[in-house]
């Protein structure tokens, strides 16, 4: 691997050397530019993702002078690929630009894509409130586009990050949102009660009785199956356990759920959340009694 | 394995001729030696009913056709054993009163146990192959859900390729006009192209021809 990077360094080199000389005919920058994406290519082979990231900076530039903005943001865009490997941060700095070029260049399909995965780089990172608002913005432009699916998986992601974050109100109006559109849609239909009961969890986070009622009254007129369904009844005994603050009772439901099909770790802790809340207030009361 | 049955069934009728030996033998005798006599022979019965139940265990543990035989000729030692135990009761006790009370309560003792410990052995059976029954059962369960939820998102999938079709489809709808522009564009450029060239053309040809005219004025 050694002479790939060998090579790379000579064709960086030669690059440099186009566009620091004399030009003829104006076109040193298209060679030049042709080089670096050579040398870049030697360098991903010899996995210096480093060399190879900054190689794909340089190149964007080139294409920037040429006023090729495609050509200079699909650069980023492999910049910030080449850097995910090493560095997150670099990688997102890259991934930004490489949006807001495709975003200048009205390609906005693209543009949502590269937002999504900056979304995704944070995710990993679990910096919650970037990926967030880098979810939004990724939603905003699926949405724009009319392509709901893509639209409705950020939104998701959004409802799920602000729930663990507690924003609770958010993520209930996602989640229905996001239900009562799946509902038109035959291929989706079947997915509303998974959306329907993450928005109910999150009703009990937020620990107001009345208003779950009132939501359980809701998704029951949304969708007539739904009282059918496992998830109506768990939320049915949670709410009644929320109400009569029993733990025990809780527990119970939760685990019979649970029997049947396992709970995930994002529906985990935020039942562990209102449990913890149930238990704060059993003891209130204890105190006061 | 029958050949253990036949062992218990040998020791069995050993014991069981004995035991009739002595009881006759005791109901002849009085007193001291009476009661030795029918201490041996309680004795003698428990071996016997220990027998029975190892002669059962032995049929059961046996295939169905084997079983049916070997528990019918498992009956007949059974009812021998209680008219044994009879007799001994007869012996021991004269009053004829009280032999018939414990005959009429106890003549079923032995097969009763057996009965019931039979009943309690298929009880416990069938209440095991009923909870077997229910736990594949709430198996079975769990793996529809699941398969349902594979199912979902094998549906969301479709969905977004769905949608990623459509607008591949759009788009080619797109370039196909672009094409169409394009090929327009060109067509016109084309056109002048030979329109210039034909005007070039005839430009030259037409100094050339006052070139020539000039000359021949000149000379003439």
């Amino acid at each position: 691997m050694a002479d790939n990077i060998q090579r790379g360094e000579e064709f960086e080199k030669k690059a440099e050397k186009k566009i620091s000389g004399w030009g003829l005919f104006g076109s040193k920058y298209e060679d030049a530019s042709d080089f670096y994406d050579k040398a870049a290519n030697c360098f991903k082979l010899a996995k210096s993702w480093d060399k190879a990231g900054s190689t794909y900076v340089k190149l964007s530039n080139c294409y920037t002078k040429l006023d090729s903005k495609h050509e200079a943001a699909q650069a980023y865009a492999d910049a910030g690929h080449c850097y995910k490997k090493t560095s997150a941060k670099e990688a997102i700095s890259c991934l930004e630009q490489a949006a807001n070029l495709f975003l200048d260049n009205g390609r906005f399909n693209m543009a949502g894509k590269y937002y999504k995965e900056i979304a995704e780089l944070y995710e990993l990172e679990q910096n919650f409130e970037q990926a967030i608002i880098y979810f939004e913005k990724a939603a905003d432009i699926y949405q724009s586009e009319e392509v709901t699916t893509a639209a409705n998986q950020c939104n998701a992601k959004v409802a799920q990050f602000a729930a663990q974050l507690e924003q609770y109100q958010k993520a209930i109006q996602i989640y229905e949102e996001i239900g009562r559109q799946s509902l038109n849609n035959n291929l989706l239909k079947y997915g509303v009660k998974g959306h329907l009961l993450n928005a109910g969890i999150c009703q009990l986070c937020k620990g107001d009785v009345v208003a779950i009622t009132n939501a359980l009254d809701r998704y029951q007129e949304m969708d007539p199956t739904f009282s059918g369904t496992r998830e109506y009844k768990l939320l049915v005994d949670l709410a009644a356990a929320v109400d009569e603050e029993d733990v025990v009772k809780f527990t119970d439901a939760v685990k019979e759920f649970d029997s049947m099909t396992q709970l995930d770790a994002w529906k985990t802790t935020l039942l562990l959340r209102v449990k913890e809340a149930i238990k704060a207030k059993e003891l209130e009361e204890d105190d006061l009694t | 394995m029958s050949e253990v049955f036949e062992g218990y069934e040998r020791q069995y009728c050993e014991l069981s001729t004995n035991l009739s030996r002595k009881c006759t033998s005791a109901g002849v005798l009085d007193g001291e030696e009476k009661h030795q006599k029918i201490s041996e022979i309680e004795a003698g019965l428990e071996e016997a009913v220990i027998l029975i139940r190892k002669m059962d265990l032995e049929a059961r543990s046996l295939q169905a056709g084997v079983k049916a035989m070997l528990l019918a000729k498992l009956r007949e030692y059974k009812a021998d054993l209680n008219k044994l135990k009879k007799e001994v009761k007869k012996i021991t006790s004269p009053d004829t009163n009280q032999v018939a009370r414990e005959e009429l309560l106890e003549s079923g003792m032995v097969d009763a146990h057996m009965v019931s410990a039979d009943q309690k052995g298929r009880l416990a059976m069938s209440t095991e192959k009923l909870n077997e029954s229910s736990d594949r059962i709430k198996e079975s369960r769990r793996t529809m859900l699941e398969t349902e939820e594979l199912g979902v998102s094998i549906l969301q999938d479709l969905h977004q390729q769905r949608q990623t079709l459509l607008h591949s489809h759009e788009k080619l709808h797109g370039v196909d006009n672009a094409i169409d522009k394009s090929k327009k564009i060109l067509t016109a450029m084309s056109k002048r192209m030979s329109r210039n060239k034909w005007i070039v053309g005839s430009v030259i040809s037409a100094l050339v021809l006052a070139i020539i005219f000039i000359l021949y004025f000149k000379l003439s």
